[in-house]
């Protein structure tokens, strides 16, 4: 079972990899305008991707007064990249950019990343309101990140790999992850919005403390920032596709196609979510995460576990 | 030229807006908000996300140097809109469109001012405020705060009975005020002019860093001309001061000519909770019923209003994200000496609000309104402790009464 039926494709695949992962991002930055300018009852709100981009690249960057500024744009910066890293060990039906033995692992490595990103983007600007953001993502990072890692490991337990090809094969006739492993599926999510800066996890960049880590940023520092968690919130929603929903797996449509479309699907709940759920303040998510999600999950694996030994 | 004048059309579909609300005038602000949605303009959370400054009323002798230094941190394009009443709101916004599409104005505008960032120094001019009035709302320079965490716990440490307020004190005299750093008389400066952060023993018992963060006057859904000057250990407040920003001047508060009117209020209040615990589809509700208040039309607001209710009552997260926050028995009612109506969590509170607005609109006459006011003295005491979040929601969750003020009564901890 490791070895695994993708094909790595030429690193010149990477921009098509890319500009999909920016196509998935569009998607989210329109579907949430849209259904935000719904909820106030105005029209459109479906075509302003392109008015937002003209209004940050026309405004000036500026700074604050004894900024860190190598720090604070590593933090923008790092967002930008980082979901980019993530796609790779995605595989699109049959092809991948890069068929890493511990594709899992990698994944898990860049979502622990946004811990320090998130952290920089709010402690460079040297502003009380931004580093309170940092401090809020350190505290809800505390109560997701162990669950998620958790979550992510239940997939490769019954798949008996770390490989995400091998992990989207061990579906292939078989049911899908998300029908016998609800409870990893839904951390899984849970975490995605945690490493996304998003919705009920959007704490640390909220209208209560002006914004948060983000409070101070700027023209095309703000753009990068933000632009890079609707890509992260785009690449959780593509790896929980292999992880969980079979892959590629699906009648009629060819691999690739259903794999871009589980991701719109589930990038479509994600978006929808911020809008119906308030936010999880992390001092009252702090107990939630380690003393339902953590014992939950670690159940959960278990019965994974089991079933994997029990069937050989 | 031409990309450069669609790009600035394109933009000018999204303009962020940075409202600072002169105490008193929330009908010029509501208006605003209006006319906002109506062009698709938004919100701006800080100055530095915003190409509009727009300021609903006459900034008093306090609030305007406020309102400058909001303007200095602005990116750029940036573009000042004064509406001094809810009729002038229009033009006013008509006139920052034609302004903010002028692209030479900005590139003049963009050499001729400062180019670094900087703190501006001079004498204190109002000295009867035990803080001063200057704390530009979210300013981003007032913030001493390369101490991070250092959880050392340093035995014998002797830095817990520092009082930052003696030290706000000294500055004051020195009649040198930096800005909003006080609290700090002699303490070592980085070179940028920004005070570094003391230390203190945080609720653990640990050495934490102590810094002062002024909410208000001019935040998003916080009360118009309030200050709280909060001193915080990471989010947690351990002390604030808190005074009105121009409180001599009266008269400049928005008549409440009929019932609609005061039930706007109140479900303007409603939304400014339901915004601060991110629930932005209640919250965009309550702003709807809002506006059918505020144009009179009470069948639509009623509609508005059953439905926001009964989403507000079905979302079990929004009630466990409430629940519990600034918990007012009966003996803290009797100690700050406010009404029953004031009791309670925020989530009871809220809820009460919403009957209220709702007996209003159908013509229910309802209890009269003064008796669940809370003074706006009292606050330091009420939140002493919170999360700033927690704050936010507990200053949110009260009917302040912020009008008429007594200005005797200062507040001292």
């Amino acid at each position: 079972m490791t070895d695994s039926a993708v094909v790595t494709v030429s690193a010149l695949w990477a921009v098509i990899a890319g500009t999909l992962l920016c196509g998935f991002a569009v998607f989210a930055v329109t579907l949430d305008a849209g259904l935000s300018a719904r909820a106030h009852g105005a029209g459109g709100g479906w075509f302003t991707l392109p008015s937002r981009l003209a209004r940050l690249l026309r405004q000036r960057r500026r700074t604050t007064v004894a900024a860190d500024t190598l720090l604070w744009r590593v933090g923008g910066i790092g967002m930008f990249i980082g979901a980019f890293l993530m796609v790779a060990v995605i595989p699109l039906g049959r092809w991948t950019l890069a068929d890493l033995d511990v594709g899992v692992v990698w994944f898990n490595t860049i979502d622990v990343l946004v811990w320090a990103l998130v952290w920089l983007t709010g402690w460079g600007a040297n502003s009380t309101h931004s580093l309170v953001g940092g401090y809020r993502f350190l505290a809800h990072g505390l109560a997701y990140e162990l669950p998620l890692m958790f979550a992510l490991v239940a997939p490769a337990i019954a798949a008996g790999s770390l490989r995400v090809g091998a992990v989207a094969s061990a579906q292939q006739d078989d049911v899908w992850f998300v029908v016998w492993m609800p409870v990893a599926f839904l951390i899984y999510l849970i975490g995605v919005m945690g490493f996304s800066v998003w919705g009920p996890f959007a704490a640390a960049l909220a209208t209560d403390i002006a914004g948060g880590a983000g409070a101070e940023l700027s023209a095309v520092d703000r753009l990068v920032f933000h632009a890079g968690r609707y890509l992260f919130l785009a690449a959780g929603a593509a790896f929980s596709v292999p992880l969980f929903l079979g892959g590629g797996a699906g009648p009629w449509l060819p691999a690739w196609a259903w794999v871009l479309i589980k991701t719109l699907v589930v990038l479509a709940v994600l978006v929808w979510l911020r809008r119906k759920v308030p936010l999880l303040r992390p001092d009252r998510f702090m107990s939630i995460g380690w003393t339902i999600l953590l014992p939950a999950i670690v159940v959960q694996d278990l019965v994974v576990s089991v079933v994997a030994v029990w069937k050989g | 030229m031409g990309v450069t004048e669609m790009i600035s059309r394109l933009a000018l579909r999204v303009v962020r807006v940075l409202i600072v609300e002169v105490p008193g005038q929330w009908l010029t602000r509501m208006e605003l908000e209006h006319q906002m949605l109506r062009r698709g303009w938004r919100r701006a959370l800080t100055a530095a996300d915003a190409d509009v400054l727009a300021v609903c009323g006459v900034s008093g002798p306090e609030l305007t140097p406020l309102v400058d230094r909001l303007w200095q941190q602005m990116p750029g394009p940036r573009v000042r809109a004064d509406m001094v009443s809810p009729r002038a709101v229009n033009s006013a916004l008509d006139e920052a469109a034609i302004l903010y599409l002028d692209t030479e104005h900005h590139k003049r505008d963009a050499q001729e001012r400062a180019q670094e960032p900087w703190i501006p120094e001079g004498p204190v001019d109002h000295m009867d405020h035990d803080d001063h009035g200057n704390h530009a709302g979210m300013g981003h320079d007032n913030h001493e705060g390369h101490g991070g965490m250092n959880h050392d716990d340093h035995a014998g440490m002797n830095h817990n009975d520092h009082d930052e307020h003696a030290g706000m004190k000294h500055d004051e005299h020195a009649g040198v005020d930096h800005g909003e750093h006080e609290g700090h008389g002699g303490m070592d400066m980085s070179p940028g002019g920004v005070p570094l952060a003391e230390g203190g023993q945080d609720r653990d018992g640990l050495e934490m860093d102590v810094l002062h963060l002024p909410l208000g006057p001019v935040l998003p859904y916080w009360p118009a001309g309030l200050v709280l000057t909060c001193s915080i250990q990471g989010d947690v407040v351990i002390g604030s001061d808190v005074s009105i920003v121009d409180s001599g001047d009266h008269g400049n508060e928005s008549e409440i000519s009929h019932n609609g009117l005061r039930a706007a209020l109140h479900c303007d209040s409603v939304m400014a909770l339901l915004a601060l615990a991110g629930a932005d589809d209640l919250a965009a509700r309550a702003r709807r019923a809002r506006d059918f208040l505020l144009r009179g039309d009470q069948v639509a607001a009623s509609d508005a209003l059953v439905r926001m209710t009964r989403a507000i009552r079905r979302s079990w997260l929004l009630r466990w994200s409430l629940r519990g926050i600034l918990v007012l028995d009966q003996v803290d009612l009797d100690r700050y000496g406010l009404s029953v109506g004031c009791g309670g969590d925020a989530y009871d509170r809220m809820l009460r609000t919403i009957d209220r607005v709702r007996a209003e609109v159908d013509g229910r006459v309802s209890a009269s309104e003064e008796d669940e006011l809370v003074p706006w003295q009292v606050l330091p005491e009420l939140v002493s402790g919170m999360e700033l979040a927690t704050l936010r929601l507990a200053v949110a969750s009260v009917n302040l009464e912020l009008c008429f003020i007594d200005k005797e009564v200062e507040h001292d901890r």
